[in-house]
Parts: C-alpha cells; structure tokens; sequence
C-alpha cells in the first residue's frame, strides 16, 4: 500500500507551515495532530459524498518529513483496496477547505495541497469606484472657486463701471451754473466752435 | 516702454521669487536628477553640477529676468523690441511653451489619479488583480510587478505600440480636465491670482520633503541606498557624457527659453532688483534637487533592502520545501551556511532549483528616470511603509504642487505674449486664459488614448529640448553681440542702480554662448548618430517595456516637432525682412507725388 501512496495518480501531497502562520503561539506537529488530520479529511469526504461513511482508516498517510510534509491516499470506504481518484479528492478537499483550514487555525497558504490551488476570495468591489467620489468632491470645489471668482470680478467691473460713469457725470455737471443744463437753454447749436476737427490741421 | 502704465504687477518681489521658484522646481528634480546622480558617480556628480551651475544657470537665469523686467512684454514683443528680425526668436519660445503645455498636464492628471486611488483601505498597486477564475493574479500582473501592471494597464490601458490606436480613457480623460480647471483657477485673473497661488505651490513641496526625509531615514535599509548615493565613483568625471548630463539638467531645470521667466520678469517693478533674486532662485533649485535625491536614494534604499530580503525569504522558502527540513532550521541569519552545505551535499538536487540570484548591490543599481520612478519605484516603495495610505496621499500632492507650479510658468508664457497683441487686449483677461486652457485641454485628450503614452514620450523626448537650445543660444548672443554688451550694462544700471560685474560679463558674453554652441553640437551629432529614434512600447505578455523603433509617420512628426519651432526663427526674421522692403518701397513713392504736385 505504502508504495502507491507517493506521487501516483492516487495520493496527494499536503505542506503544512505551521511556524510561519503562527509565530510564537504554534503548536507541534504530533501524532495526534495527525490523527485530527485524517479525521478532518474523512470530514470533507463525508460532506462531499452524501452517504458514503469515510473513516479515519481510510485515510492513508506516508513519507512524513520534518518539514511537516506528507503524502495520503483516501480508500473506498465499501473497499479498502481500491483508492478514490484524484478529481473526487479534490473536489471534496474543495468544498470543505474552509473548515479544514479552520480546524488547524492555517489558511490556504500555510495548509498547502500540492496542485489544488486555492480558491481566492473575490475582491469586494463597492458600486461607486471610491476614486470617483474624492474626484467628485475636488472637482465641485474646484468648480465653485472658478464660478465665483469669475462672478466676483464680473462684478467688480460692472461697479467699476458705474463708478466711472458717475464720475463722468459729475464732470458733465460743472457745465450746469444755475442749475441749468448748456442743453436745455433752447438755443441752437453753433457749430463753428465745436470740437470735431472736420478739416486737416496746418 | 511705458515705466508705469497699466500693465498688472506682482503684490510684492517675494510673490515674483515664489513664482520663479514655483516654476523652477518642478517634476525634473525629483525624477531627473536623482537618476543623474546615481549614474554619474553619486557625490562625485555634484561637482559638475555645481560647475554648470555657476556657468551657465545663474547667467542665463539672470539674462532671461533682466529682458523681461526691461522691456516689460511677453517673449514675442521683448524680441522684436530688440530687434525686428528676431521675433521669432519668442514665438520659437511659445511653440516649444505650447507644446509641453499639451502634455505637461497630463502627469498633473496621473498625479490627481494616483491621489484619488490612495483614499482607499487597500492601495490598488499593492496586491495584484485575481483572474477571472479566482485562482491566482492575472497573468499580465504576475509577469510584471504589482505596481507596473497598476500604472500600464489600470490608469494608461496601454496598447503594444504607437501604431495601435484606441479609445481615451476615460479616468485619465476626467483627472485630465480636472487638471486644466485647477491650472485655469491658479490664472484665471493673470499674475493676480498666480501672485497668491504660488505662496502655496512654492513652499509646501518643501513640507512633504521634510516629512519624507524624517520618514525616509528612519526606514529600515534607507542608509544603504544614502551610502550608496554619496560614496562618489570619481572615475565618472573623466566620462565627458557626465558633463554634459550636468549642463542639460541645469538648462532644462531652470526651465531656460520658455519664455515663462521673460513673462514673469515683465510684471515687476522697473526698480526690481532682478540679480540677486537670479542667484537666490537659481540655488534654491539645485538645493532642493540635491535635497530631494537624498530623499530618493533613502527611499530606494529601503525598496532594494525589501526586495532583497523577499528574495532571500523566496529562496529559503524553496530550499525548506525541496530538501522538506523543518521550518526554523533556515533563517536569514544561516541561509547562506544553508545553501553551500545543500549545494555539497545534494549537488544535483540543488542545481535544479530555480534559486536565481539574491544581490542588494544589484537591486541598488536599478536605475530609473522619469514618470516610471515617480510613479512606479516611489508608490512600491510607499506600500511597504506602514500607514502607506497616508505617504502615498501626502506624496501624490507634493508631485501635483510640483507639477501645477511650473503649469503657472508655462501657461503663462503663452498668455503673455498673446496679450501683448493687440487684437487680443480688449478681450478679457478671463476669457482669453480660460480660451488657451480650453484648447490645450482638447488637444492633450490625444494623449489619453492608449497609445498616448508613446505619444507622451515622443513630445517629452523632442517636443521641447533641441529647439530650446538653439533658442537660448541665439538669445545669449543676441543680447552679447547684437545688441551689445554695452547697452545691455546701461539699461541694468538703469534698472538697478550699479552695473553688471566682470563675472556677468565674461559668462554672458564668452562661456555660456561657446558651452552652449557646444552643447548644441552634441545634440545634433548624438541624434543622427543615434540612428533610428527609438522607444520603450509595453509587451504585455512579457510584463516588460521594450525598445522598439518609431515607425516612419513617428519619424516624420518628430522633425516636426522638431522643425516647428526652429524654423520660427529664420521665417519671422525673412517676413519682417519683406516687410521692411514693402514699407521702404512704399514710402518712397508719395515723396515723388507731393514734389510734382
């Protein structure tokens, strides 16, 4: 038995890395982790096949290294000679992963199971991409100081405006003596004195 | 030339001098002279730093202030008022301004892009995307690192060449015209509003430099990467290629031939005193470069350490699995025990172990310029800091400060000159700024597109270089020579009260036109040398940028670039020659009429 359990189209070959995930609180690998093991294995294998009633004798281990690597073959529970192929492995492995993980206190890196990559979580992606809305608010700021410092400087032109033709106005004044304007004395215009240059200067 | 008049000036001489300095400081010390450093021998490349400094970055710099403040108009009127032949001489000047005003701002939006991506709990550029599958990173992301996938694919979409064209994307499309709105807010009523912006622009860079240097020394291996920077290689200096490196940084950081120091200088007081302010600007701008490359070299440092010590964490890894030894047999401290003993031991076994090579001082020597360090090598350096939020955002702002304060020099160079026209002086000062903006933000959607980069690239490599030499040398020999030396002391004495020592001079009228000339020739004999232009196009199969060359329309645009801005010199000087004669020509005829009338 122990010779088709390295590398056959059977076995499977698990890497446990228990100081890199836990540091100072990691427990030894011992027989009895080993036991929990099997019993986590012919867990998933139960929860995959609906009925079938996986032991722990039927889950084969071999060739443990200090590593804390190893290999295991799954028997047939009805019988003990034939072995589970390696798709049905995988995919009871597959649906249980969550709780195998769990009962080492590893994940998917630490609790490895050579050439079954581990299903990653699916990145949570919120409805408005978050840039969107700091881009949102910068560009409405933005917009704002633009419209009112455009809003600003219209108007004060428009009241530099009025102030130039008060001003203006106010020079119109000082031809009015008596409160009269040059205007309205009802003469007529002569224009000889006026100002237009309609001939060429000497 | 009107002393008073109605032309706006700045508030106050230290307005014009953060203004300058805003200008000066911009994204090139940061990324470009840090790389300089690093390739010409560390400390050993200040020396001909600080050489080409005080021979041709201060004269020049100095030149530049005195036309504007003398002439008091925009580069097009000061050159023609010294001479009507020479006013192509500015408008050379607002070509090579308008074409880095094109996609000058497009790094301003890569910087609103990264800011906007860092206020989230995870920076994007930190873990690679999953495939759709959801078993592993995406290939293009795995191949090349996390954060080049984050740059080429995520906020440029990059196609595999210059020929392949695609849609704009729309992110880079949108921090593109948020770009052009601030740059249009910081001038909307000319030097006014510039004159209070650049109090900003100009000093917090200066803050975010100072935490990053507090924060940068205290990285773990941060002291490498400074070590590594100052132990100066002296055998540098006999390569002529670091000399002139050191003069090309000089001219170009101080952004010489723009036009933008002319229009600056135009708005101060005729009284100003220009020369002093030239020294004090000049050397605050290499200070802060050789600041800021203190900066970056702590930074590398760190990332070269971090890489290092992944890659021996990578090999311990391999060597743990394939030998299946126990987990704390290897650490770092015996790794290299380890790998000798293995490799006695088990020869074959190990000999098949893709363990490739570990080497601090090669990740040191990874040398990198341009966008690629600022927005590649810092923001890998940035998710390995702790809080790396809060780096990357205060980062990200600095390098839009940066940038957004030489957009104010450059914009301005435009507008200046146009205002000086007189078909534009009864528009306002709003609407024809917001105009400018307007078109430049248009025609900078181009390179938003997927080729855009290459695009990017080709403008960055020859849009604005050459000609700006050939426009500052003409300058200097303009003033030297044509207009003379002489009448040159008198109008700064007139100006400042004393004239221009023999330091001045001698730079003016002697070194910097032959460095120059030399410079010049370089230029030329280098590109036609170098054979066919060449860029870096983004294999994304490979995960890696590779030289490719510019096809034959790329070719053909970069001569005109090229060619568009040089040839305004000898055209304006050939119109204003046939001007000239028309006019002769035609006033010659009415003395004939009125003698036989």
């Amino acid at each position: 038995m122990s010779r088709l359990c390295v590398g056959s189209s059977h076995a499977y070959k698990v890497r446990i890395s228990i100081k890199t995930a836990l540091g100072n609180q990691a427990y030894v690998w011992n027989d009895n982790e080993m036991y929990l093991f099997r019993a986590a294995m012919a867990f998933a294998l139960r929860s995959y096949h609906n009925g079938q009633e996986f032991n722990v004798s039927n889950i084969m281990v071999c060739n443990e290294t200090p590593r804390v690597s190893f290999w295991f073959v799954v028997s047939s529970p009805e019988n003990s000679s034939v072995l589970l192929k390696k798709g049905d492995v995988e995919n009871a492995i597959r649906k249980s992963r969550n709780r195998i993980n769990g009962a080492f206190l590893l994940t998917d890196q630490t609790l490895e199971f050579i050439d079954i990559p581990p299903t990653l979580a699916a990145p949570v992606m919120p409805v408005t991409p978050p840039w969107l809305i700091v881009f949102g608010v910068v560009m409405g700021a933005v917009g704002a100081g633009i419209i009112f410092l455009l809003v600003s400087s219209l108007v004060q032109s428009k009241r530099k405006k009025n102030k130039k033709t008060l001003d203006e106005d106010r020079e119109d004044m000082r031809g009015i003596e008596n409160g009269l304007g040059c205007d309205n004395l009802g003469g007529v215009y002569n224009t000889t004195f006026s100002d237009g240059d309609k001939f060429t200067p000497m | 030339m009107d002393k008073g008049g109605s032309r706006p000036n700045w508030d106050s001489p230290m307005q014009f001098v953060l203004a300058c300095v805003s200008y000066a400081v911009g994204l090139g010390n940061v990324w470009r002279f840090p790389y300089l450093c690093q390739m010409h021998g560390g400390g050993g490349f200040m020396i001909p730093y600080l050489f080409m400094l005080l021979v041709e970055g201060v004269p020049l710099f100095c030149l530049e202030l005195a036309i504007g403040q003398k002439m008091r108009l925009g580069s097009i009127g000061a050159w023609t008022a010294i001479s009507p032949y020479l006013g192509g001489v500015g408008l050379a000047s607002v070509m090579a301004s308008l074409y880095l005003c094109l996609y000058y701002n497009i790094i301003n939006g890569w910087s609103f892009w990264y800011l906007f991506h860092s206020f989230q709990s995870e920076l994007p550029w930190a873990e690679c995307p999953l495939n759709a599958n959801l078993t592993g990173p995406l290939e293009e992301c795995e191949k090349a690192t996390a954060t080049q996938y984050f740059f080429y694919r995520e906020t440029l979409n990059i196609s595999s060449s210059i020929e392949e064209n695609g849609g704009v994307h729309t992110g880079q499309a949108l921090c593109l015209l948020l770009a052009w709105i601030v740059t249009y807010l910081f001038i909307v009523r000319g030097v006014k509003s510039t004159g209070k912006v650049v109090y900003f622009t100009a000093t917090f860079p200066y803050v975010v430099l100072i935490i990053y240097l507090i924060r940068g020394v205290t990285l773990h291996g941060a002291i490498n990467g400074v070590k590594y920077m100052f132990t100066p290689k002296m055998e540098q200096l006999a390569n002529p290629t670091t000399w002139i490196n050191a003069a090309t940084q000089i001219f170009f950081s101080l952004g010489l031939g723009f036009g933008s120091l002319i229009a600056f200088a135009s708005y101060n007081e005729y009284n100003n005193n220009f020369e002093r302010q030239a020294v004090i600007v000049s050397f605050i701008n290499s200070g802060t470069s050789i600041f800021a490359s203190i900066v970056t070299f702590a930074i590398y440092g760190f990332k070269a350490t971090v890489n290092y010590e992944n890659c021996l964490e990578r090999v311990r890894l391999l060597l743990l699995n394939a030998f299946n030894l126990a987990e704390d047999t290897i650490n770092m401290d015996n790794i290299f025990e380890w790998m000798e003993r293995l490799n006695q031991t088990h020869p074959q076994q190990f000999a098949e172990l893709d363990l490739g090579n570990c080497d601090l001082t090669q990740e040191l020597d990874k040398a990198v310029e341009g966008p690629g360090l600022a927005f590649i090598v810092y923001s890998e350096a940035i998710k390995n800091m702790p809080l790396s939020q809060l780096w990357s955002v205060l980062y990200f702002f600095m390098l839009l400060l940066l940038g957004m304060g030489s957009m104010l020099g450059n914009i301005t160079a435009i507008t200046t000159p146009l205002r000086d026209f007189k078909i534009f002086s009864s528009v306002s000062v709003e609407v024809l700024n917001g105009l400018v903006c307007l078109f430049c933000m248009l025609l900078g959607l181009g390179f938003t597109t997927t080729s855009g980069n290459y695009w990017f690239t080709m403008f960055n490599d020859y849009g604005a270089t050459f000609s700006l030499l050939f426009v500052v040398l003409i300058e200097v020999i303009t003033v030297s020579y044509i207009y003379g030396i002489k009448r040159f002391e008198k109008d700064i004495e007139d100006m400042i009260g004393h004239r221009p020592n023999w330091y001045w001079k001698i730079m003016w009228a002697g070194i910097s036109p032959i460095l120059l000339i030399a410079l010049f020739i370089f230029y030329i004999a280098n590109y036609i040398m170098g054979g066919t232009p060449t860029y870096m196009a983004w294999n994304k199969d490979l995960g890696t940028s590779e030289v490719t060359p510019y096809p034959v329309f790329g070719q053909v645009f970069i001569v005109l670039l090229l060619a568009s801005s040089v040839s305004c010199v000898p055209l304006t000087a050939l119109y204003a020659y046939c001007r000239k004669r028309k006019r002769s020509h035609h006033k010659r005829q009415p003395t004939v009429s009125t003698l036989s009338a």
